[in-house]
Formats: structure tokens, C-alpha cells, sequence
């Protein structure tokens, strides 16, 4: 996956947190994700499709998914249910959207989003997938935002049920970031 | 925006119906006007059951697209106003709902005053 790639969804996830929930969020290190790791307990999850084929998911701690729906439906919400379910599938459509508009030379297609919620659940990409998980502190809690793009003619057998990760052609995740 | 504008808001998000509900509100819309569609098949069913003043549909639902939803709306009726509020921002994505007969186009994510002044705009008090 190239690192040009990536900065879509970084300046999408900031932009969708700061219009709909006034939420500022600091960015941590992005990490090669190579291996199949507990994400945070709740994940909401798009697949792209097109010139380019590709799987953006986003994770959050409970608290941040309980914060943020309560942020947007102005009710306080104490317990995960189908409106904080409903609202993460949202904010992850936005991500989605607007990143796959900043890489239009693809021309993707983009799936309704599902969400996952339990803790320790784990969310396996198609092994010849590298998936970039780029983690960002907000004030309620961890978010962690995972992508993985791979163009359409790089991406022979995907999804592939088993094997070892492809080498990265990124083999510093730092330089995803100016 | 008149009081008793009728108003059919169509997305497959019940949060996002809740905010563009809100919107609706604040610009002095009572929710006995505004009536929700949950996918595209339903909105365009109740397009073809009940006289609307204005459109607010979301481009990504299931049964039917947004973009089936303004094409079977303006088979039957040239002149409502239909808002496309959505996260499709492609330059084609545009020119599709464009060619379809939208009037107006609302990317996600939103502010709510982006929501108020479209609306002012399409239905001016």
C-alpha cells in the first residue's frame, strides 16, 4: 500500500470529528497492523471497491462510541444499543466517503457499513493485505482508525483466505506522515 | 422555510435522520411534517402515496439508491425541490445526481448551518 494513500483518510477522520462532534483528535504513531490484534471494543467497518480494492474500519473504546452518539443525538447514552450502533456506522460512512473523494482516480464504490461491537474482537484483513492502523487520542478515550488499499492489478487472489503478509512496500509507517 | 413545508427525509443512518430532523426544527419545521424513509424503496413509495414540499435523501441505501430515489421522484414530478445530502463527494458522483434532477447537493460530514441555508434557500419563507 502506498503512503499517499493514507493521508486521505487521516485528514477524514479529523475533519468528521471536528464537524460532527466538535471533537479535536491528536494523532499518534501509525503502525504496520500484520497480525490479526484486539481492536477496541467497538468497530465500524466499509469496504471499497474499484480501481482500487480496500477495507477502512473504525475502532473505539466504549466510551468515546458513547460519547460521540451522545454528542450527536444530544442524549446521554450509558450503554452501547442500536442508536450508538447506528451512529459509529455513520461516522464511519463519512470517513469512508470523504477519504474515497480524495482518491477519486479510483473511482471506488464504498459498502454499507457493519458494525462489530464486543471486547476483544478481532477483524482479519485478507492476508495479502497490509493494514495501516493509525491511532489518535481524543478527549474521551482511543480511537484507532485501520486502512488497507491495495490498487486493483496489485491486488491478484485478493481477498486470499491463508498465508503469510506480502512484504510491505511500506516498510516505515512513519513516512505515511509529513 | 414555511412552517408547514412537508418535508421526507430519507436515509438508512436513524442518526442522521435525527440530525437533519433537528435541522428541520430549528428552521421551524414541526415533525408532524416530517416524515423518515429508511431505505430508497420506501421513500420512493411514500413519494408516490403522500404530496411532499421538499426531499432531503441520502445517495447509499439499501433496496433503492438515492440516485433511484430522485429518478422515480422526478418521473412524477418536476418542480420538488430534492436535496442530496451524502458523504459521495466524486466530481461524477455530482454530475450523476446532477443529470438525475437534483437541486441541491449537501456533502457529509455537515455543519448544521450548511443544512439551514439550503433549506432557506430552496424554500424561502
Amino acid at each position: 500500500m502506498k503512503a499517499e494513500y493514507i493521508n486521505p483518510f487521516i485528514a477524514a477522520i479529523v475533519d468528521v470529528f471536528a464537524k460532527m462532534l466538535g471533537c479535536s483528535l491528536k494523532r499518534g504513531d501509525p503502525y504496520l497492523k500484520d497480525r490479526a490484534q484486539p481492536t477496541y471494543e467497538i468497530s465500524g467497518i466499509i469496504g471499497l471497491s474499484g480501481k482500487a480494492i480496500g477495507t477502512v474500519v473504525l475502532s473505539l473504546e466504549r466510551e468515546v462510541a458513547l460519547q460521540a452518539t451522545s454528542t450527536l443525538l444530544n442524549v446521554r447514552y450509558k450503554t452501547i444499543d442500536a442508536d450508538v450502533i447506528d451512529s459509529i456506522g455513520e461516522l464511519t460512512n463519512m470517513i469512508a466517503g470523504s477519504a474515497k473523494a480524495q482518491l477519486e482516480q479510483f473511482e471506488m464504490n464504498m459498502s454499507l457499513p457493519n458494525v462489530i461491537s464486543g471486547k476483544n474482537h478481532v477483524i482479519q484483513f485478507p492476508s495479502d493485505a497490509t493494514s495501516i492502523c493509525i491511532p489518535f487520542d481524543s478527549p474521551w478515550g482511543a480511537v484507532c482508525l485501520e486502512v488497507s488499499l491495495v490498487e486493483k492489478h496489485a491486488a491478484k487472489g485478493f481477498p486470499a483466505k491463508t498465508g503469510t503478509p506480502a512484504a510491505s512496500p511500506l516498510s516505515n509507517p512513519q513516512e505515511v506522515l509529513a | 422555510m414555511p412552517s408547514n413545508t412537508r418535508v421526507l427525509v430519507a436515509d438508512d443512518s436513524s442518526t442522521m435522520r435525527k440530525i437533519i430532523i433537528r435541522s428541520l426544527n430549528a428552521v421551524g419545521i414541526a415533525d408532524a411534517n416530517i416524515t423518515e424513509a429508511a431505505d430508497g424503496q420506501e421513500a420512493i413509495q411514500l413519494f408516490e402515496q403522500t404530496a411532499f414540499d421538499l426531499v432531503l435523501t441520502d445517495w447509499n441505501m439499501p433496496h433503492r439508491t438515492g440516485l433511484e430515489v430522485i429518478e422515480a421522484i422526478r418521473a412524477k414530478n418536476s418542480t420538488v425541490p430534492i436535496v442530496m445530502i451524502t458523504t459521495e463527494a466524486e466530481k461524477r458522483r455530482v454530475l450523476d445526481a446532477i443529470r438525475a434532477g437534483v437541486s441541491d447537493y449537501l456533502i457529509k460530514p455537515f455543519e448544521p448551518e450548511n443544512l439551514r441555508e439550503k433549506l432557506d434557500k430552496l424554500c424561502p419563507a
